[in-house]
């Protein structure tokens, strides 16, 4: 085969469809992608009576973007900074959530369940970090992040054992997780719950995060929720998924059994006890999400907070759209993590779209984002009419071997 | 006896382990039902050695479970166990869960033994719920609401497959994207519409069907007396579904669609057109599933409400081996466990919360034990290419 | 070019065999006729109309059947279900007359003698009773023309009598067979004439009668000159693979390789010739460690591997060129350098600790790429934009670089170009003059004979046979074609 874009269409894993998909694209597909995505997003807009170029110019300026252009100054500048801020604690466990989708897609393992994974790190950070008051908080931080990184990772294994073991279809079990870790959640903080607070049994939450737990805060005023550390936690996390895929036999191992577990296994690997490992490790980057959340701004866990998230599901989109690479997940979580925080009823101007369409709108955009990446056939076979015409190739004749 | 007598003797003597602890019956001590539980685990076993391995593991799970249960029961107080198992109530309550569950599983069943996996079950039925409830609203009709969800389910089945058919889509991602864009739309479209008031008391609503005679025999008419109109409904599809599938022609046809479709194209069967119609279909029946959810069960919508009953339906379709028959079993065991789940709350408010996870946690149990064996169709999520 | 400029003529009531070695374009000229492919000039004429055939649909249309290699039959669904399909009888109200269609079964099936049971599932009958309701299939359609692609390629030697049984009565019936076969003694045995093809050319129709096996394996394989390859006589080494009584079982859990012994010195190409489809497949993968042996030893320098896995069988001393290095041989996303370190790639010093020695990995595939002469890509291109030649030659370039004492090597010139072929002679040869065992299996007998120090011929799972290389082709052919006259030598 002496066509790149042959592969793909008797390509037979997920990741080999979208390793084909990063071939035949680039940078520029997941941009059109973004594009078409939020056109369409903006024709829902135009439909209910609203107009869309100035709801997505008002999602924009709530944003903070345009803290970037050397030109906006003062109190604009100012505003800016402090939706900016917003932008980035939204991105940050966007990122990991996203690494928890792509290095299981890269594995050639679809899993949806980053929520669930979150949620249990999310659990895991707020015991860890409202205990053990007198421990010395970078001591304090570590461990509640470490807590949280093994309890995601558990979680996840969970899945994978099972499809390791008896073959399970790892969509349906991650989901389930997904609802079985919600109401876990629900349970451990809900009125009478083992872990609610001590101080007032008629509200379901946790406990406060010891403040030397807290994440100290870079940029902004911590009493306002400035931005913490996590984001660096989360880009440093970035490097290691990079590192581990590009760089260990294990991420070689957990590629060749993405792209073709039939020579994975002539490769002497064992493409079961991949599937734990690998589960385990998305699990691990979930886990890492709720703590950087919980440690960084929430600094409790309501009951309501856990049913209302919607993160994990946002790290497919994340995931798909940054093409499950490193950089590529970067980008897209600033991307989602813009539109979060620019359609929340903090940074919208409710004036010109209503906050709460909003955050369906980006649930729509979300859905069609996903949509027009799942059909990567669609773009390659354009892309691949189009090379075939200007350069009038035939398809060739059936090979003799195509009798054996 | 058979391999297949003992396998589903185990399944009832596991039932039986659990039932004897409870009202009526309550046996208070463990002993009988643990023996029973263990003769059922050994059926299991005898039956998965005679070759039955799906049956024994369901009959092995059914001893464990039935033995836990028992044991948990002789340790609870009286009183709790009559308030929660009162049978007729548990009966209705059951059928109730597993209606939209089975609606769910029918569509799943009709997609995936076309070829195509359908995750976005989950959506489908979520459009149907919310398009049910504003059509009947709007048209101030419940049959003109009731077919304003079937069109929605279908109109997102149908972007399913376009994506998964046409385009040769990743069907995972492809259904996972048709869940988020149902939510999306679903919330956008009821909020921009209701606003924070939610939708309004008064709206017609599928009608209960009312047997005069039957709703006075003491046990029977508290338990089916009384049931929506799409619960009947959902049951009557049973056995039709099993008729189209087994029976008719284009219930051979789309089995050999979803078997092997290059063998169906080699005998002039249109194995794409196949797949779009059963998609559809299945979005419509999901719709329906939904419908049931807001106009029959709880008369209002909220955004999210399917709560990943179109998840569950799936692993009823897989349950089921992806048959009707199976699919009504597996609604029904997960229906009586969201039916067990709601009256649990009598012993405990606080664990009420953890039985929320009951009916999750028996998905994932099953998935483990029995789905990982029962084998799907064969052309499954493979995009059909002609030759 | 699969099949150039062919003619053929099937008669009313006959069996016309088509006789070719494998990838002569036996298969590719049924297809034409049965719509899977079109063809690029020429036409087709039945009952001496001209007719277009663009589908299956059209050429049932047209009374003609296909019993394909691979059988077209849903596995789940029942003998009866699978001939009605697509054609179904109907009672009133539209349902499927079930009955109907399984008294139309019987009635055929008592006809020609084609006993299947209607309500059998077709994945609990044999593969025999499998084929009969392929054919029924076609029956049941009115096929007057039937075109069977190897069909005792699959059958036993008992199946295939109750075949010819079949076809016999078929022709008797006035229905016209084409008979795809490479097994000359069957040939001989049912049809009335033979078309022989090589390279996708028509040699010659000539009548069965007169014909014997000798005349047609000529035909059939040529007198093309044999292109030797210089070998320089070198001393064996001690035994590099040691195989004992080894019984293989295939995916289908039936007996593929039945009570195998066989042994590989250092310093010889011993190969395995033989049809496709006769155990070679699962041999190999047995002492690949890829596949669980059922009885019996695999001894690789002394050291037992059998069932050991992969790793082992490799950390042994077994390099394996697969047979098929798209599926398996190579992950086509991966770079040439990801390829070729898949074999070491755990090991110091493509690896340390765990991490990727990425400068190594890339150092290494640069010297390879550039001793074993791969072309059109750099260590960094993608495998999947190399030519099969190409790709071929990484495969081999790993394979060999890992040092092994006995290297596999699985049809490795399936499928490529004639300067490609020679390179991987070239090579294979090279390695047997270091002192390694190769153990070649191949479906081309002139590649075997140029090649080989010995040849073992396998039929049906056994090994029939063994040659010297001066074996003549008849003799070879006849052997791997079930021939029992000659003794081995």
């Amino acid at each position: 085969m002496s066509d790149p874009l042959e592969g793909p269409l008797t390509a037979q894993t997920p990741a080999s469809r979208l390793a084909a998909y990063i071939r035949g694209g680039g940078v520029i597909v997941p941009l059109l992608t973004a594009l078409l995505a939020f056109a369409i997003g903006g024709l829902v807009v135009l439909l209910t009576g609203n107009d869309p170029i100035a709801t997505y110019r008002a999602i924009f300026d709530g944003t903070g973007l345009q803290w970037l252009f050397p030109w906006v100054t003062g109190d604009d500048r100012t505003t800016a900074a402090l939706n900016l801020q917003q932008t980035l604690i939204v991105t940050t466990p966007l990122i990991l959530v996203g690494l928890a989708v792509a290095f299981a897609f890269r594995a050639g393992l679809f899993n949806i369940g980053g929520q669930g994974q979150y949620i249990v790190g999310s659990i895991a950070a707020v015991w860890v970090g409202s205990s053990f008051a007198g421990m010395p908080g970078f001591l304090h931080i570590v461990l509640a992040i470490a807590a949280a990184c093994l309890a995601g990772a558990f979680w996840a294994a969970i899945a994978g054992l099972l499809k390791a073991t008896v073959g399970a279809n790892e969509v349906i079990s991650t989901i389930m997780l997904n609802y079985i870790a919600l109401w876990i959640g629900v349970y451990l903080f809900a009125l009478g719950g083992p872990l609610q607070n001590d101080r007032d049994p008629s509200v379901p939450v946790s406990n406060d995060i010891v403040e030397s737990a807290h994440l100290p805060v870079f940029w902004g005023d911590p009493v306002l929720q400035g931005l913490h550390v996590g984001l660096f936690i989360a880009l440093a996390a970035v490097v290691v998924f990079w590192l581990l895929l590009n760089r260990s036999t294990i991420g070689y191992e957990v590629r060749a059994v993405g792209l073709n577990p039939e020579a994975a296994r002539y490769g002497g690997m064992n493409v079961a006890k991949n599937y734990v490992l690998v589960m385990a490790v998305c699990g691990l980057f979930a886990g890492m999400a709720g703590a950087l959340d919980v440690l960084g701004w929430e600094f409790r866990l309501a009951t309501n907070d856990i049913q209302a998230s919607q993160i994990g599901f946002l790290g497919i989109a994340v995931a798909l759209l940054g093409r499950n690479t490193a950089v590529g997940t970067v980008a897209a979580a600033l991307l989602f993590g813009a539109l979060v925080s620019g359609t929340s009823q903090r940074n919208l101007d409710p004036s010109i779209f209503p906050p709460e369409l909003a955050s369906n709108l980006t649930l729509i955009i979300q859905g069609l984002v996903v949509l027009v990446v799942s059909a990567d056939v669609l773009v390659l076979g354009v892309l691949r009419r189009g090379r075939g015409l200007l350069l009038r190739r035939r398809r060739p004749a059936p090979a003799p071997e195509a009798e054996a | 006896m058979s391999a297949k007598q003992i396998g589903w003797a185990g399944v009832v003597l596991g039932a039986v382990a659990w039932y004897i602890a409870l009202p009526p019956l309550l046996v208070r001590t463990p002993a009988p039902s643990l023996l029973l539980a263990l003769v059922a685990v050994a059926a299991g076993v005898a039956s998965a050695r005679a070759g039955e391995r799906r049956l024994g593991r369901g009959a092995m799970l059914a001893g464990v479970v039935g033995g836990i249960g028992a044991v948990v029961a002789t340790k609870s107080g009286v009183g709790n166990l009559e308030k929660v198992f009162v049978w007729s109530a548990l009966f209705a309550a059951t059928l109730r869960f597993a209606t939209p569950l089975l609606f769910g599983a029918l569509g799943g069943i009709m997609s995936e033994r076309s070829g195509v996996i359908n995750v976005g079950l989950e959506g489908m039925m979520l459009m149907g719920a919310f398009f049910g409830i504003f059509g009947a609203d709007l048209f101030g009709n419940w049959f003109l609401g009731m077919l304003s969800g079937i069109a929605a389910g279908g109109a997102m089945a149908f972007v399913h497959a376009v994506f998964s058919i046409a385009l040769r889509a990743d069907q995972v991602v492809s259904g996972v994207a048709v869940n988020l864009l149902a939510l999306g739309l679903t919330g956008y479209i009821f909020i921009a519409h209701y606003g924070d008031q939610g939708t309004p008391g008064e709206i017609p609503s599928v009608p209960e069907v009312k047997l005069p005679l039957v709703k006075d025999i003491p046990f029977v008419g508290d338990a089916i007396g009384e049931m929506s109109l799409l619960t009947w409904l959902a049951l009557l599809l049973v056995p039709l579904m099993a008729l189209y599938l087994y029976r008719t022609p284009a219930g051979l046809r789309l089995r050999s669609v979803g078997e092997k479709p290059r063998a169906a194209d080699s005998v002039g069967i249109r194995v794409l057109r196949t797949r779009y119609l059963a998609v559809v279909a299945s979005g419509c029946l999901a719709g329906l599933g939904g419908v049931y959810l807001s106009i029959a069960l709880v008369h209002s919508f909220n955004q999210g409400m399917t709560a990943g009953r179109g998840f569950i339906a799936l692993a009823v379709v897989i349950f089921g081996a992806w048959r009707p028959y199976g699919a009504l079993a597996g609604a029904c065991l997960f229906g009586f466990s969201s039916a067990v789940a709601q009256r649990l709350p009598a012993f405990s408010e606080s664990l009420a919360v953890l039985f929320q996870a009951l009916p999750y946690l028996l998905v994932l149990v099953v998935v483990a034990g029995l789905i990982g064996r029962s084998r799907p169709p064969a052309a499954i999520g493979v995009p059909y290419v002609k030759e | 070019m699969a099949n150039d400029g062919i003619d053929f003529d099937l008669r009313p009531g006959e069996v016309h065999a088509l006789l070719g070695e494998n990838g002569a374009g036996k298969s590719t000229l049924m297809s034409i006729l049965y719509g899977l492919y079109h063809p690029d000039e020429g036409e087709i004429r039945v009952n001496g109309e001209p007719v277009r055939v663009d589908s299956p649909s059209q050429a049932i249309d047209l009374g003609i059947g296909m019993v394909h290699q691979h059988f077209m039959l849903v596995p789940v669904m029942t003998v009866t279900e699978n001939i009605v399909l697509g054609g179904e009888p109907r009672r009133r109200g539209g349902l499927l007359d079930v009955r109907e269609g399984a008294r139309r079964v019987h009635e055929l099936s008592e006809r020609y003698g084609l006993a299947v049971d209607p309500e059998a599932v077709i994945e609990d009958v044999s593969v025999g009773a499998q084929q009969r309701v392929e054919i029924i299939k076609t029956l049941y359609r009115d096929a007057r023309i039937l075109v069977l692609d190897e069909p005792t390629a699959v059958l036993t030697a008992q199946e295939t009598a109750e075949l010819f049984e079949v076809l016999r009565t078929l022709r008797a019936d006035g229905v016209s067979i084409v008979f795809i076969s490479h097994k000359l003694g069957e040939v001989l045995e049912i049809a009335d004439r033979v078309t022989v093809l090589r390279r996708g050319k028509k040699v010659d129709t000539v009548p069965t009668a007169g014909a014997t096996e000798q005349s047609l394996a000529r035909l059939m394989v040529g007198r093309d000159v044999l292109l030797r390859v210089e070998k320089p006589e070198i001393e064996l080494g001690p035994p590099v693979l040691e195989v004992d009584d080894l019984d293989v079982r295939d995916d289908r859990g039936l007996e593929a390789v039945r009570g195998v012994s066989l042994n590989v010195r250092g310093g010889e190409i011993v190969a395995l010739a033989g049809v496709d489809g006769n155990g070679q497949h699962e041999l190999v993968e047995a002492i690949a460690g890829l596949r669980d042996t059922e009885a019996g030893t695999v001894a690789i320098a002394g050291q037992q591997v059998g069932g050991h896995g992969v790793r082992a069988t490799c950390d042994a001393g077994v390099a394996h060129i697969p047979e098929d290095r798209q599926l398996r041989g190579l992950v086509l996303d991966f770079t040439l350098a990801e390829n070729l370190a898949l074999r070491e790639y755990r090991s110091p010093p493509l690896s340390r600790a765990g991490w990727l020695n990425v400068g190594r990995i890339n150092a290494r595939a640069r010297s390879l790429l550039h001793e074993f002469d791969v072309r059109g890509g750099s260590e960094s291109t993608l495998a999947g934009s190399l030519s099969g030649g190409n790709q071929q030659k990484v495969c081999i370039a790993r394979e060999i670089a890992s040092n092994p004492r006995l290297l596999i090597a699985h049809q490795p010139t399936r499928g490529l170009d004639v300067g490609a072929i020679e390179f991987v002679h070239q090579r294979l040869i090279a390695e047997r003059d270091k002192g390694r065992g190769v153990l070649l299996v191949s479906l081309e007998s002139e590649e075997v004979r140029s090649l080989a120090d010995r040849i073992l011929v396998i039929y049906e799972g056994r090994i029939v046979g063994e040659f010297p290389p001066d074996a003549s082709e008849e003799e070879l052919g006849f052997a791997m074609t079930g021939g029992k006259g000659r003794a081995a030598a």
